[in-house]
């Protein structure tokens, strides 16, 4: 095998320039790609190609609240610095929060846990739900999509060889009611087993928009909008004839592989939890 | 193919011209001889590797060197001889938070993160604040304690 060339470029047009040339595999945070490639104590980590170091671009780093409201956040950002900004949607910032421990969220970057689309990344859960969109830019130009679209599947995105993900933009989004909760094995340090948000808009007793996404759950994080189009227009005094049409909806965007049961279960109480606080009235706010 | 990495390593500026995509962790201890960062899971799970990067505490283990290109190091032996690395070690040493001591070095490092952005703890932020380091003696409540007992004693050094 030909030696793995690594770059480090000291300026984001570098690091395009070597994208385009090379096609090098770009390293953000490195909390997944360094354990992926583990060969164990005093050897170098394997990489299936180039690699481009991008950790300390400072053009890809920072959150910034744009014109229009909505709020960018540079790719090699932290989970801690986003945990930590109240620029960031909390929906955004719960999953940050949630991440690994202190170490990994000082490590890991928003760019790098979308880029690397496990089903089980923490920050394209809240993103999709949100319609949070990808800045991604190669030497020749930029384009934007959906993180929705971006991540096609386990492992598989839309990413270009020559492209990096540059930043994420959250569009303004208010909403009277967030929910937010991971099941992991630990409170710390925990791999997710399911994860979900719900957001919800509540106006003179009428749900006037219902968003949910489900993380872990399948091959990429789920939204159902033909489930979520059942509780919308509803009056909260209608929730819970409607509710059990609503679930059952729902139960399809649960993989069928590994413990569907107990994933459907779990996100059924999770989901019966949040509406049930819409139906009594809940004040508007986080629903613990 | 690749600039050199240069970076400050407890104070002394350094520069790198090896493999970039070493972990840090076998940098430091190989090529720097600074062995106080012990290596456990080698997957940024257990944090006796834990450094601290610009300020903030990171697992040495999943970070290739070129990842602290243009940063500031401290490891376990840049701040053992310290006036607030003292008080922590002298702490734990008297509370008795060290059993076989594999995990110490992550956990004093985590420590002096935690009483630097928070001098005066309480007990469930000094576990937050070491929830990312594993000790598998599973003595966490003498740790807990001795943290407690650090941030009392040293109340002067870390109020700033």
């Amino acid at each position: 095998m030909a030696e793995v060339k690594c770059f480090v470029p000291q300026t984001l047009q570098e690091a395009l320039e070597i994208r385009k040339q090379y096609h090098a595999i770009p390293l953000a945070g490195g909390s997944d790609l360094m354990v992926a490639g583990s060969m164990g104590a005093g050897v170098t980590p394997k990489f299936a190609g180039d690699v481009v170091v991008i950790t300390n671009l400072p053009e890809l780093k920072g959150i910034r609240e744009l014109d229009d409201g909505s709020v960018e956040i540079g790719a090699c950002t932290t989970s801690a610095e986003i945990a930590a900004s109240e620029l960031v949607h909390p929906l955004v910032r719960d999953a940050a929060s949630r991440m690994g421990a202190i170490a990994l969220r000082n490590s890991a970057t928003i760019g790098g846990n979308i880029g690397n689309a496990s089903p089980k990344g923490d920050m394209p859960q809240p993103l999709i739900l949100l319609d949070a969109e990808v800045v991604l830019r190669s030497a020749d130009g930029e384009r934007r999509m959906l993180v929705d679209e971006y991540i096609i599947a386990t492992k598989k995105t839309a990413l270009r060889d020559d492209e990096l993900i540059v930043s994420v933009v959250i569009p303004k989004q208010s909403f009277t009611h967030i929910f937010y909760r991971k099941i992991g094995m630990r409170r710390a340090n925990a791999i997710s087993k399911l994860t979900l948000s719900a957001a919800a808009t509540v106006k003179d007793g009428v749900v006037v928009d219902f968003r949910a996404s489900s993380g872990a759950a399948g091959p990429k994080v789920a939204r159902c909008r033909k489930a979520e189009e059942i509780l919308i227009g509803k009056k909260i005094s209608e929730l819970n004839t409607c509710k059990e049409e609503f679930l059952d909806a729902w139960n399809g965007v649960i993989s069928p592989h590994a413990m569907p049961e107990y994933r459907r279960n779990t996100t059924r109480r999770l989901l019966t939890h949040f509406i049930d606080a819409l139906a009594a009235g809940h004040p508007e706010g986080r629903v613990e | 193919m690749f600039s050199e990495i240069r970076f400050t390593l407890n104070g002394e500026q350094k520069i790198y011209t090896g493999d970039p995509l070493r972990r840090l962790i076998d940098v430091l201890r190989d090529d720097y001889g600074l062995t106080g960062s012990k290596e456990g899971c080698g997957e940024g799970e257990c944090g006796a590797c834990s450094i601290i990067k610009d300020g903030k505490l990171v697992t040495s283990c999943i970070i290739p060197v070129a990842g602290v290109n243009g940063c500031e190091l401290l490891t376990i032996e840049g701040i053992r001889d310290t006036e607030k690395g003292k008080c922590i070690i002298d702490a734990y040493a008297e509370g008795g938070a060290v059993q076989c001591g594999f995990c110490i070095p992550g956990m004093v490092m985590a420590t002096y993160v935690l009483l630097n952005n928070n001098p005066d703890p309480s007990e469930e932020e000094i576990r937050v604040g070491i929830s990312g380091n594993i000790c598998r003696c599973t003595g966490y409540d003498l740790i807990v304690e001795c943290i407690a007992l650090a941030a009392k004693k040293g109340a002067a050094l870390w109020q700033k």
